[in-house]
């Protein structure tokens, strides 16, 4: 029996009185590969900043990794490692200068041999003199999720990862998440809005429509609905109908 | 305490690594170094327009600058720490308010498990550090370029005098840079970001003293303190405005531990520069950020 | 023509815009207007002490009343005439830079080019925006200046004072105008904002601040409070006749001031209001033999700097975002 990696009651933000996100109730539970699908401006990033701390809840609950994310955000900031969409970092510092101000931030002493791991876990080698600025969005994405990962979050958020990537990028990538979760046993939570993406990483999904979910299962049973090939475009559209209706 | 030393580091490394505030810091190097030059040239030629007016039988008067001591000439550094230093920290408070931003990495940082106060204390510290090399440099400088001058090293006095007044302008600097932290966080922007401590610079330059003391703005850039006015509406307006008047005070204070002639007492002074910084840094802690995830928000 | 002007136009809507911009000028109508009341309040005390003086004097039975301060209106924009250059400049700056980094920020400068003739005609329509952005300023501060002098400083402004005072108007313009374009200039040829920034600060140091400092701070009578030649009691041809002798020092202190425009500026407006003692109550004729070397000195800085920001125009490829 596994427990729940991240869970959410009735959880709600707003940007003075737009609410971006309204009555969110989920149960993630460990190990899984959660997809957040939605249009733009669904709420996806706002969901990911508000368990991730960035933004403070409105309303209702959150818990991350077991510590709830208004009262112990601390204990949830430990937890958990964090890929921006379009991430950056200090452009004049090397690969290795960055990741080791982030894993010092994280509390880990002389990072330099985790470092180095990471960046091969990632397949990143050699480049670690380098500096950032000069990294195309393929390399950078590489070195976000190095220091997503630098100090063994229970659970990783990504946002939008595989944004703007070329195809063989988005392959790397996808393969890499499936690893994190295969040998760490990472709980992953994933935002995106492409549908191919979900249904070659994702082991269960939620479907946000103007800040409410509208659908929250496994992938096997929301795309055993519609038995074709576009399964899972189907089960989207079909929830938005419903949802409209 | 290991995430504000480990913020003190990366601003170190950040800063060292960032070329745009070397031309202020050039510019500030480079004047303190010019002004003993410019205060030995102008006292040489002030001695020598005394000659010429007692050759002349023209004056009575005793020689001003007879028994002037070797750190007059050093008198300039003291508005030079005014006009370049304090931009020059506060610039550099700016920037390292702004590296986030700009750099789109706040949410790398924030998602953290350390205070986003400790990094900013960390930062500061860091700016202290900086700070506090550039104020070594000009101390040595200062003492070597006086030495050279005047043909001897200087007493043991005038060394600590020296040391004295680098750490007087370590204080005043780190106001300023508090300032620009302060200013990095209020305005996202980096325009108004290091309008405003240029700004406020200009008000606590200018604006205050002319109204305590009823002088012209520019004259302002002199480093004879100036005397504040006793008479008429100045009187009271002169004793509301002493504890904002900080580039006056920093000038007394300088000008007592430069061995120059200054009126009033040297040791408040000192304590409102103190004051001014300790404040600034007060509130580059506790100024709540303006919004730091920028683009839209779904 | 009709292109520059719609570039133009596009630049006076930014900074009608621009919050900043309105809370800078008003910053520095307010600077004036308050050093207008400083030296208000300086000319009454320093009447007070002359009456009080007279009444001493009449009491102790001496026939014999010094001459009492007489107050020339325009004499009272000293303070703000200063604000002018100080922080005009600051703000041209700050003015000419923003409307750069603006493109650059948002990668908008795609646009311009693939409509406008050329990158000149994009800088061109900036400075002429900018332009007539400064002129509106420099006329509201010429009427907050003649306002101020007349209803704080109680004195009586006629047509001479108008016209002395939009003359300084004018002068303020083609100096705001040099500071705007030698940041447009500087801004598009860097490659990144913030070094332009960084640059143009200094820039404005150097030449508003420490350069007619160093002046100030190497003039002989500046070496003790209230005068050297006070302190020596030495009237003033002697002084004069002292410093005939010293003719190399004080030719490198002008040489080096007239290195700044800002030193230019403030020579013409000085004199042109009669702010310099020299030019007190003189006829224009005699301010214009006294100054008219400043006058081509800076009109010539700000044609150059006119030449360099549209010229910076053939590098307006750097603010592309992909450059």
């Amino acid at each position: 029996m596994t427990t729940t990696a991240i869970g959410t009651h009735l959880l709600t933000h707003r940007y003075g009185s737009h609410a971006a996100l309204s009555d969110l109730t989920l149960d993630i539970r460990e190990g899984e590969i959660f997809g957040l699908l939605g249009h733009n401006g669904a709420g996806k990033t706002t969901t990911v900043s508000v368990l991730t701390t960035l933004l403070r809840p409105s309303e209702g609950t959150a818990t991350v990794a077991g510590y709830d994310v208004k009262r112990e955000p601390r204990k949830v900031r430990a937890a958990i490692g964090y890929l921006p969409e379009n991430v950056t970092f200090y452009n004049d510092l090397t690969t290795a200068e960055n990741l080791s101000f982030f894993a010092e931030l994280s509390g880990l002493r002389k990072p330099g041999a985790r470092i180095s791991e990471v960046l091969e876990f990632v397949g990143f080698t050699g480049h670690d003199r380098e500096r950032v600025g000069t990294f195309s969005k393929g390399m950078r994405q590489r070195v976000g999720l190095a220091q997503a990962l630098l100090h063994r979050p229970e659970v990783l958020f990504l946002d939008e990862p595989t944004s703007g990537l070329d195809p063989e990028g988005v392959r790397a990538l996808r393969e890499l998440i499936v690893r994190i979760n295969d040998e760490w046993g990472t709980t992953i939570f994933m935002n995106t809005h492409l549908l191919s993406e979900v249904t070659k990483t994702c082991t269960s999904i939620g479907i946000l429509r103007s800040g409410r979910l509208v659908h929250h299962g496994s992938l096997a049973d929301t795309v055993g609905a519609f038995p074709t090939d576009d399964a899972l475009e189907r089960a989207y559209f079909a929830s938005a109908e419903s949802d409209a209706a | 305490m290991s995430g504000v030393l480990t913020a003190a580091r990366h601003e170190l490394l950040t800063s060292a690594r960032a070329k745009s505030p070397y031309m202020l810091v050039a510019a500030f190097l480079g004047m303190v170094a010019a002004s003993t030059f410019i205060g030995w040239r102008t006292t040489v030629t002030v001695s020598a327009i005394y000659d010429r007016v007692v050759a002349d039988g023209l004056t009575t008067q005793p020689n001003p600058f007879t028994d002037v001591s070797a750190l007059y000439y050093v008198r300039n550094t003291v508005i030079y720490v005014l006009l370049i230093g304090s931009l020059m920290a506060a610039a550099l408070g700016v920037q390292s308010a702004l590296r986030d931003r700009k750099a789109s990495t706040a949410a790398l940082v924030l998602t953290r498990p350390v205070s986003e106060r400790a990094v900013r204390a960390g930062r500061l510290l860091g700016i202290g550090a900086i700070l506090a090399i550039l104020v070594v440099v000009t101390s040595v400088v200062t003492w070597v370029s006086v030495g050279a001058i005047v043909g001897h090293a200087l007493t043991a006095t005038q060394t600590l005098e020296v040391a004295s007044f680098g750490a007087l302008t370590w204080v005043l600097l780190m106001g300023f840079a508090a300032v620009g932290v302060a200013s990095g966080m209020v305005f996202p922007r980096e325009r108004t970001a290091l309008l405003a401590p240029v700004v406020l610079w200009a008000v606590i330059a200018f604006v205050i003293p002319q109204l305590g003391t009823a002088a012209r703005p520019v004259s302002l850039l002199n480093p004879v303190p100036l005397p504040a006015q006793g008479s008429g509406a100045f009187g009271w307006l002169s004793q509301i405005m002493a504890p904002f008047s900080i580039t006056e005070h920093f000038k007394t204070a300088s000008a007592a531990l430069l061995e120059s002639p200054y009126t009033g007492s040297a040791v408040a002074s000192a304590a409102v520069v103190a004051l001014f910084t300790l404040i600034a840094l007060a509130a580059a802690l506790v100024v709540r950020a303006a919004r730091i995830e920028g683009g839209s928000h779904e | 023509m009709s292109e520059l002007m719609t570039l133009a136009r596009k630049e006076l809507l930014d900074v009608r815009r621009d919050r900043v911009v309105w809370i800078v000028m008003a910053a520095l109508g307010i600077a004036i207007v308050l050093s207008v009341v400083v030296a208000s309040l300086d000319f009454r005390a320093q009447m007070a002490d002359y009456n009080a003086y007279v009444a001493q004097v009449k009491a102790s039975g001496s026939g014999v009343t010094p001459q009492a301060p007489q107050l020339f209106p325009l004499q009272l924009l000293r303070g703000g005439m200063e604000y002018v250059e100080v922080l005009g400049a600051l703000f041209a700056v700050v003015l000419g830079y923003g409307s750069v980094a603006k493109e650059r920020a948002r990668g908008t400068v795609d646009l311009l080019l693939t409509r406008a003739r050329s990158g000149m005609s994009i800088l061109g329509g900036k400075l002429l925006g900018l332009g007539i952005v400064w002129a509106v300023v420099s006329l509201a501060l010429v009427v907050v200046s003649l306002a101020s002098v007349a209803v704080i400083g109680a004195a009586h402004i006629g047509l001479h004072e108008v016209a002395r005072m939009l003359l300084a108007g004018a002068a303020a313009w083609v100096y705001v105008m040099f500071w705007t374009a030698i940041a447009l200039a500087l801004t598009t040829v860097t490659k990144h904002s913030t070094p332009a920034l960084f640059g143009l600060l200094v820039a404005w140091l150097v030449v508003v601040l420490i350069i007619p400092q160093i002046g100030d701070t190497m003039d002989p009578d500046n070496q003790v409070p209230g005068g050297l030649f006070n302190a020596l009691a030495i009237a003033k041809p002697d002084e004069q006749a002292v410093l005939a002798h010293f003719t190399s020092f004080e030719s490198g202190r002008n040489a080096l001031e007239v290195s700044s425009v800002s030193k230019l500026y403030e020579r013409v407006t000085f004199a042109l209001l009669g702010i310099k003692n020299t030019y007190t109550g003189q006829s224009l004729a005699f301010v214009w033999d006294g100054t008219f070397r400043n006058i081509y000195g800076a009109v010539g800085a700000t044609l150059a700097a006119f030449a360099l920001a549209i010229g910076a125009g053939r590098r307006v490829h750097t603010l592309r975002r992909s450059a």
